[in-house]
């Protein structure tokens, strides 16, 4: 198994009256609660945690994409990634991902990728995302061609990083004339792709098709089953088995010394980050056409309760998060593992509005105790794929 | 009211797909183009008009009963798309009534080919951008929120708005709302060029706008009446942008009194 610390970066003095005052964390939550002063000194903190994981010997450290949002302050995961480069030593650098969908200019993804892999001397992952629905309000992208749009930008990214030759780039929402980015990535063919996936059934057929690697986002582990399951079928269907380090779980991560004290600590912030960090409303999540009819008909039947009415308690016993001392995160991993089958985990320690030092306690632990408890599962390929699939 | 006309639906098989018609009437023709809501629907601001006129009231590409059209991509292809259903139709010059985003179409419509469009009536439409009086932009409403923009009076959105809508009527109005965001995303309901051509529309025009619309302003009715020629314009109190969801004998009579009086003006004819 492979372990990812992977961060958010998100900004958690909310004003008093968020919960009644404000409908969201996102879009139109007014900016000037950000404070530069606080704002300052978390982007250092933040990066400072990415940087000791790389010290514990976690396999990778992760940033991600996000615009208009206290959810998380990296509008250019880029920007992130180039600051950990040539700080860490051994850690991959694992940009999950740029929002190639609302880029405007998605070549320009292209050539920032192919600087970072020799920034890290090719220990950059490139995750692709379409960008959450609100990110095309906010950066003014028809959402009904968000699909087209990322698929058009990965095929013309891929052409770019592996063609030796100058090409012409025509498609619908894209055109170049003259492609022939200098430099071209270190790593061969380029560096390894990571797609996030919530649920839809195009993703996975994508994902599958390409070989990549197909990350959850954060669901209860009876819904993420159904998701790898899918997937593993998509693959099966092209006549193989993925390696279940192709298959990544996303989730919060809490250890303390004890049960009692992780639960007692982890409490507030796991319920920051599902009740104000994800309040997001489906008109924001899934502007018109953001999802094809299908999808949006798994996602109404799937029954999911919207993030702000999960208890704590539900959090906790459907998956959505992981939270004990070192043996109980070891078990609870060990159980989903054999659940879900995934052989990667990209774990959210930094959780909420937690401080910094309970966030370096509890990655230490968990690099500690942790990970060499559970750092031989899903390391091979099963014989068997697991059942119901 | 009962209906008494006898409504056809029909279906019009074009080049990219099928586009949904609901039909119903007789005297001149007069074409409807619906608003982000109301596709499929004969209503009884319909039923009104087909008292006087042959009401044919298509469903625009991925809205309704109608197919997507993928390639129908932005106003223009609409207009295009248009131009195609009213020969398809055999209509030359019908009388051609649009609301909100259907008015929209209809102004580009008479723009293009001002020839094609016997008279015009645009009720509360979008398609002009004036940066001071922004139209609210529907795409972030809630449900409740939604039914408090479009409706003076509330106690007439329930039938637009059922308070326990099951999947599939979801999914209806998430498509029907995909359609729209397809032609008026960016630049948000509008076409910025619209109004420096409204000057080549020549049917006789009547814009009419709700006192009370919380959704297009209605400086947007005083600019579409100020820059086509010789347009008229009427006001409708106590209503909100639902319009002839809300107020529909008064919409229907403000529709049937212009374009009785109009139709041999214009010359509005199949």
């Amino acid at each position: 198994m492979k372990f990812v610390f992977f961060h958010l970066m998100p900004y958690p003095y909310l004003p008093d009256d968020f919960d009644s005052k404000h409908p969201s964390p996102s879009l139109t939550f007014p900016n000037r609660f950000f404070d530069p002063q606080l704002g300052n000194q978390l982007y250092h903190r933040y990066l400072d945690e990415l940087e000791h994981a790389d010290t514990l010997g976690f396999d990778g450290i992760g940033v991600n994409e996000h615009h208009q949002t206290a959810y998380g302050l990296m509008p250019s995961p880029n920007i992130m990634a180039a600051a950990l480069a040539r700080r860490t030593q051994n850690a991959q650098i694992m940009v999950l991902g740029n929002a190639i969908g609302i880029r405007g200019n998605p070549l320009r993804v292209a050539e920032e990728i192919a600087m970072l892999d020799h920034l890290t001397n090719g220990r950059l992952a490139s995750g692709f995302v379409r960008g959450i629905g609100w990110e095309h309000f906010a950066h003014s992208i028809d959402p009904t061609r968000s699909r087209d749009r990322f698929t058009e930008a990965h095929d013309l990214i891929i052409k770019a990083w592996t063609s030796d030759e100058l090409f012409q780039w025509i498609s619908p929402n894209y055109e170049y004339r003259y492609v022939n980015i200098w430099p071209r990535p270190l790593q061969k063919p380029h560096p390894p792709i990571y797609i996030p996936g919530a649920g839809s059934t195009e993703t996975m057929k994508f994902v599958a098709e390409k070989r990549y690697t197909y990350m959850s986002v954060y669901a209860p582990s009876r819904v993420v089953r159904r998701w790898f399951d899918t997937y593993r079928q998509a693959a099966g269907e092209l006549g193989y088995v993925p390696h279940p380090e192709k298959i990544g779980l996303s989730i919060p991560i809490y250890v303390a010394e004890t049960d009692e004290r992780a639960h007692r600590e982890a409490r507030p912030h796991l319920m920051w980050l599902f009740h104000r960090g994800l309040k997001q409303g489906p008109e924001i999540m899934f502007p018109p056409g953001y999802m094809t009819q299908s999808s949006m008909r798994g996602l109404l039947m799937a029954g999911m309760k919207p993030f702000p009415e999960l208890t704590y308690e539900e959090i906790i016993s459907e998956g959505y998060a992981i939270v004990g001392s070192p043996d109980s995160v070891a078990n609870r991993i060990g159980e989903l593992q054999e659940e879900l089958g995934f052989g990667l985990i990209i774990g959210l320690f930094s959780i909420g509005d937690i401080t910094h030092e309970q966030t370096v306690t509890s990655m230490e632990l968990f690099a500690g105790h942790v990970i060499p408890a559970v750092r031989s599962l899903g390391a091979e390929v099963p014989e068997a794929v697991p059942a119901g699939t | 009211m009962a209906n008494e006309t006898v409504v056809r639906e029909e279906f019009l098989d074009m080049p990219g797909g099928r586009v949904h018609v609901l039909r119903g009437g007789t005297g001149a023709p007069l074409l409807f183009l619906h608003a982000a809501g109301g596709a499929g629907q004969w209503l009884q601001y319909h039923e009104l008009l087909a008292r006087r006129f042959e009401v044919i009231a298509p469903d625009h590409p991925g809205f309704g009963g109608s197919d997507d059209f993928p390639e129908v991509e932005g106003m223009d292809d609409l207009v295009y798309h248009y131009l195609d259903v009213l020969a398809r139709l055999g209509l030359e010059r019908p009388h051609v009534v649009g609301a909100s985003f259907g008015g929209w179409l209809a102004a580009e419509l008479a723009v293009h080919t001002p020839d094609a469009v016997g008279s015009l009536v645009l009720l509360s439409a979008a398609g002009l951008r004036i940066p001071e009086h922004p139209i609210a932009d529907l795409f972030l409403m809630t449900p409740p929120q939604l039914a408090a923009a479009l409706f003076h009076d509330m106690s007439k959105a329930s039938a637009v708005f059922p308070p326990d809508p099951d999947v599939d009527t979801i999914l209806a109005a998430y498509r029907d709302m995909a359609g729209l965001a397809r032609f008026s995303w960016a630049p948000f309901l509008c076409n910025p060029k619209l109004e420096r051509r409204l000057h080549r529309i020549t049917a006789p025009t009547l814009v009419v706008w709700p006192s009370e619309d919380k959704l297009v302003p209605i400086a947007h009715g005083h600019r579409y009446a100020e820059l086509i020629p010789n347009a008229a314009f009427a006001q409708v109190e106590n209503c909100g942008h639902a319009m002839y969801f809300e107020r529909p004998e008064e919409f229907a009579e403000i529709t049937t009194e212009f374009l009785a009086m109009g139709a041999e003006l214009s010359g509005a004819s199949r």
